[in-house]
C-alpha cells in the first residue's frame, strides 16, 4: 500500500516536472538574470548573411525583400528562458516603430510549427510579426550564432549595424533612441 | 515584500562571508542551489539542475531514457556569464575553465563531447538541435551588457563538491571568477 502511494507520489511529481519542463529550461523565478537595455555598435558593419525561411503557415519570408526597412532579426526558441521574456517587448518595438519603416523577424531554431504556435499564443502582446522555422539549424550556423537568444539589427542597406547577446528589453528608451537614427522614416 | 522574497533574502544574507564577493541561496520550493559571484565587472554564477528537472527536459526533446539518464546524472547547473562593468568586450572558451575536484583539475565536460555521444547513438536531428542550443556556449564574446545563460556540466558523480574557475580575456588580459564549494545535486 505505502508502495504504491510511492510510487504514485512519484508518478505525480514526475507530471508535474514534465508539464513544466515542456515550456522551458528549469529557472527559478528569484534567479532570473535582468534584461539589458542597451545593443552592441557592430564597428564595422558588413552585408546581412542570407535569411529566407518559412513562417509557422509554410509563407517564405527572405530578408533581401525588407531592404530599406530597418530590420531586427531574433534567434530563439521556446525553451529559452531569456528569449521567452524578451519576446513581448520585441512585439512592443514592433508596434512603437513600425510606422518608421521597422521590420522584426523572429526566427526560432529547431523547433515546429505545433511548438512555437502553442508557446507565442500565450504571450500578451502576442506577436504580430513573422515567426520563421529554422528546422535544421543552417540559418542559425550561417550568422555565426554562438548562443540564443542572439539579436541583429540590419539597416536600410542591408548591412548588419548592431547585435545583441542574451536577453533585452527591446521596448526599453536606451533601445529605441539608439535604433531611431537608423529609421527610414522619421516621426 | 511577500514571504517568498523575504526568506529568499534572509537566506542569500545568512550564507555571504563579509567582504566575500560569492553568494549562495537556494529556491524554496525545489531546492535547487545556486552559487553567484562577481569578478572585475563580470557576473558568474551556477544554479543547480536537478537531476529530475534534466530528466524531464530532454525527455521532452525526444532523448532516449540511457541518453537522458546519463546526462542527468553528469552534475548539471544552468549557468550564467554576463559582462556588466568589465574594461571591454570579454572573451572565453570553455576549454580554458577548471573544475577542481579531490586534488584534481580538468576543464567542464564539452559539448563536442556529448554530441559525439548523441550522434554514437543515433538520436534525432531535431533533439540534437535543442541539446546543442540548450548548452552554455563553448565559446564566445560579450560587450558590456552582453551575457547567455545556458546548461552546463562539469561531469562529476552527484554528491561530488569542487571549485570552478572561469577565465576570460579582455584585450588580451587575462581574467578569473572563482566558484568554491559547489556542489552536484543528487
Amino acid at each position: 500500500m505505502s508502495c504504491a502511494r510511492a510510487e504514485n507520489g512519484m508518478k505525480r511529481s514526475l507530471f508535474f516536472l514534465l508539464l513544466v519542463f515542456v515550456a522551458g529550461l528549469p529557472v527559478i523565478a528569484a534567479d532570473l538574470p535582468p534584461l539589458t537595455h542597451g545593443l552592441t555598435v557592430v564597428a564595422d558593419p558588413k552585408p546581412a548573411p542570407a535569411l529566407r525561411l518559412a513562417d509557422l503557415d509554410g509563407k517564405l519570408h527572405d530578408l533581401a525583400d525588407l531592404k530599406g526597412k530597418l530590420v531586427v532579426v531574433n534567434f530563439w526558441a521556446t525553451w529559452c528562458p531569456p528569449c521567452r521574456r524578451e519576446m513581448p517587448s520585441l512585439e512592443r518595438l514592433r508596434a512603437r516603430l513600425e510606422k518608421q519603416g521597422l521590420a522584426v523577424l523572429a526566427v526560432d531554431v529547431g523547433e515546429d510549427a505545433d511548438t512555437v504556435f502553442s508557446f507565442t499564443g500565450q504571450l500578451e502582446p502576442a506577436p504580430v510579426f513573422p515567426l520563421l522555422l529554422d528546422r535544421d539549424s543552417a540559418a542559425v550556423q550561417r550568422w555565426k550564432v554562438k548562443g540564443l537568444p542572439t539579436t541583429f539589427v540590419v539597416d536600410t542597406q542591408g548591412r548588419v549595424i548592431f547585435r545583441a547577446v542574451g536577453g533585452r528589453e527591446f521596448d526599453h528608451d536606451t533601445v529605441v533612441d539608439q535604433l531611431a537614427p537608423h529609421l527610414p522614416r522619421q516621426p | 515584500m511577500n514571504a517568498r522574497l523575504f526568506a529568499y533574502l534572509l537566506a542569500v544574507l545568512a550564507v555571504l562571508p563579509a567582504g566575500a564577493a560569492q553568494a549562495q541561496h537556494s529556491d524554496p520550493e525545489t531546492g535547487a542551489v545556486t552559487w553567484e559571484t562577481r569578478a572585475h565587472g563580470v557576473a558568474l554564477s551556477l544554479t543547480q539542475i536537478l537531476p529530475d528537472q534534466a530528466r524531464a527536459f530532454y525527455l521532452n526533446r525526444g532523448f532516449p531514457p540511457p541518453a537522458v539518464e546519463r546526462y542527468a546524472t553528469a552534475c548539471v547547473y544552468m549557468t550564467v556569464l554576463r559582462n556588466d562593468a568589465a574594461p571591454g568586450e570579454l572573451s572565453f572558451r570553455l576549454a580554458d575553465w577548471s573544475v577542481h575536484s579531490e586534488g584534481q583539475s580538468r576543464p567542464p565536460k564539452s559539448v563536442e563531447d556529448w554530441m559525439a555521444q548523441w550522434r554514437s547513438l543515433g538520436l534525432t536531428e531535431a533533439a540534437q538541435i535543442a541539446f546543442r542550443w540548450a548548452q552554455f556556449p563553448p565559446a564566445q564574446e560579450y560587450a558590456v551588457g552582453e551575457w547567455n545563460q545556458g546548461m552546463l556540466t562539469t561531469g562529476l558523480p552527484p554528491g561530488s563538491k569542487f571549485d570552478l574557475v572561469a577565465r576570460w580575456t579582455v584585450a588580451g588580459k587575462t581574467f578569473e571568477g572563482k566558484l568554491e564549494n559547489v556542489l552536484c545535486a543528487r
